[in-house]
């Protein structure tokens, strides 16, 4: 599988700070175990005999750093009252299940897709919706992304739960990043931005181990909006030109200290080694279905011929 | 349902998190709350050991945690862990202390880095009483006596005799039964 450098550079650096610490430690949790509060004061772990991956014997599986963006509705939900450690696993393996069946590909928000559904009121039985990803969400076999498009002048998003088994077919149609994790003002943006031809063809990408960053700066439609654009911190919107009153009651209203709130992020969010071990979880069995999709792929035209 | 956010990568803590934080009340409303555990996530790193009423001690424990944890993983290098470093210590020669004494420290522990033990409650009420937050590994003597059990202590000793004595009585009982038993078939 390529190896995928993510565009951002601080990104980049803590993936591969993350690969390279976790990457080694990995071997050494495996080799030793150890109790968590031995005799001596500090918990110290013992220095195990083998090193290296290479050098000992356990074979060791490390996914990617890069699986977290790739497949992130595999990580469970982090509010710590509703997980439940059996249905998490039970999910994965369905989700796993699913992924043998149909094709999900790696998307992002920002990314133009086409998804095609079951559908027994429409005359082809088929119905098929093509549009810009603008915000995903939900976990496990919930995780969903919302589709938006304009057709005949009328904006519309339709939300797609990516583990539905009406869904018969997940296409990229152009994959990218924008510079926010959510395009939700795009709504309230000029309909130019969010329009895209119902028969667009796949895009080819030319360079294959990167996803780009669409550094676009979408112009917004004059106010009333449907939410405060301006206390948002979007990176992806030309200036807002609001009368500075605007501003001084973002200021007023905004909450500066929660970026230092440590204990809020971590309640956001699942730590490291519980993600390692996720997707140590189900990495061999993403990389050979993608194995086999390939020769699908390659044998297919052959058959036909 | 919401997805983890994935923009830092984070430390398993190893002590027990509370889903929900608490909000303690401040003159200054949320922004005080950060306020005030700063000043004692401060005190934490630079005395070590002290005490402290049990809600703030418990809330101030998850964020040095936290603290240490980030600069053990990033490193000093690290922007974002050095600007919480800035921040959580209001004296910068703190700053130097986790990354040149802490970090060493705690590099290569499995086990949580602080210790929250329970102290006197000097008033009777159904509020917890005080607290006594220390950093691992600290020079002060231990606040609780150690746990062994060594085979060699007189009590032991006797108690491994009588253990032994109880057995052998049961078997001769049991087989004394068995005898008596098969004597009589």
């Amino acid at each position: 599988m390529l190896r995928r450098a993510v565009l951002q550079t601080f990104r980049q650096g803590l993936a591969q700070s993350f690969f390279k610490r976790y990457a080694v430690s990995l071997t050494e949790t495996t080799v030793t175990h150890q109790p968590i509060e031995t005799s001596n004061e500090a918990g110290e772990r013992s220095v195990p005999t083998q090193k290296t991956g290479d050098e000992s014997r356990n074979t060791v599986v490390v996914a990617p750093p890069e699986f977290r963006f790739m497949y992130p509705e595999f990580l469970p939900d982090p509010a710590m009252e509703t997980r439940n450690r059996l249905r998490e696993k039970l999910e994965r393996m369905d989700m796993l299940q699913r992924r043998s069946v149909i094709e999900i590909p790696e998307f992002y928000t920002g990314s133009i897709m086409a998804v095609t559904v079951a559908d027994a009121n429409s005359p082809n039985k088929f119905a098929r919706f093509v549009g810009i990803c603008i915000q995903r969400g939900g976990s496990g076999l919930r995780a969903w992304f919302i589709l938006r498009n304009v057709v005949d002048k009328q904006g519309v998003e339709i939300l797609y739960e990516m583990y539905c088994p009406l869904i018969q077919k997940i296409e990229v149609l152009r994959l990218e990043r924008r510079l926010d994790e959510s395009l939700l003002y795009l709504r309230d943006a000029l309909p130019e931005y969010s329009t895209f031809p119902l028969d667009m063809e796949p895009e080819r990408r030319l360079n294959n181990s990167v996803v780009p960053i669409n550094p676009l700066k979408v112009k917004l439609r004059p106010r009333p909006w449907l939410e405060r654009w301006e206390r948002q911190n979007l990176q992806g919107v030309e200036d807002l030109n609001l009368p500075q009153r605007f501003y001084d009651k973002a200021e007023k209203v905004a909450k500066p200290w929660e970026k230092y709130d440590l204990m809020l992020h971590y309640r956001k969010t699942i730590p490291a080694e519980e993600q390692e071990k996720i997707f140590a979880e189900i990495h061999s069995q993403l990389q050979q279905q993608e194995l086999k999709r390939k020769l699908r792929r390659r044998r297919g035209p052959d058959n036909e011929q | 349902m919401n997805q983890a956010d994935l923009s830092k990568l984070v430390s398993a803590l190893r002590i027990a998190v509370k889903p929900k934080p608490r909000l303690f009340s401040c003159p200054e409303g949320p922004a005080g709350r950060l306020k005030k555990l700063r000043a004692t996530v401060t005190a934490l790193v630079k005395y070590e050991r002290i005490e402290l009423n049990y809600p703030r001690a418990e809330e101030a424990q998850g964020y040095a945690e936290r603290l240490i944890s980030d600069a053990i993983r990033n490193g000093d290098c690290h922007k974002h862990t050095m600007e919480m470093a800035d921040y959580w210590l209001n004296e910068k020669q703190l700053v130097h202390k986790l990354f040149k004494v802490l970090v060493p420290r705690y590099q290569n522990y499995n086990s949580s880095f602080t210790r929250l033990v329970l102290g006197p409650k000097t008033y009777p009420g159904y509020f917890a009483g005080t607290a006594i937050l220390e950093l691992k590994g600290n020079p002060f003597p231990a606040l609780q006596p150690e746990t062994h059990n060594y085979h060699y202590w007189l009590h032991n000793v006797l108690l491994e005799e009588a253990k032994k004595e109880f057995r052998s009585a049961r078997e001769d009982r049991n087989a004394g039964t068995t005898e008596s038993v098969t004597a009589e078939s």
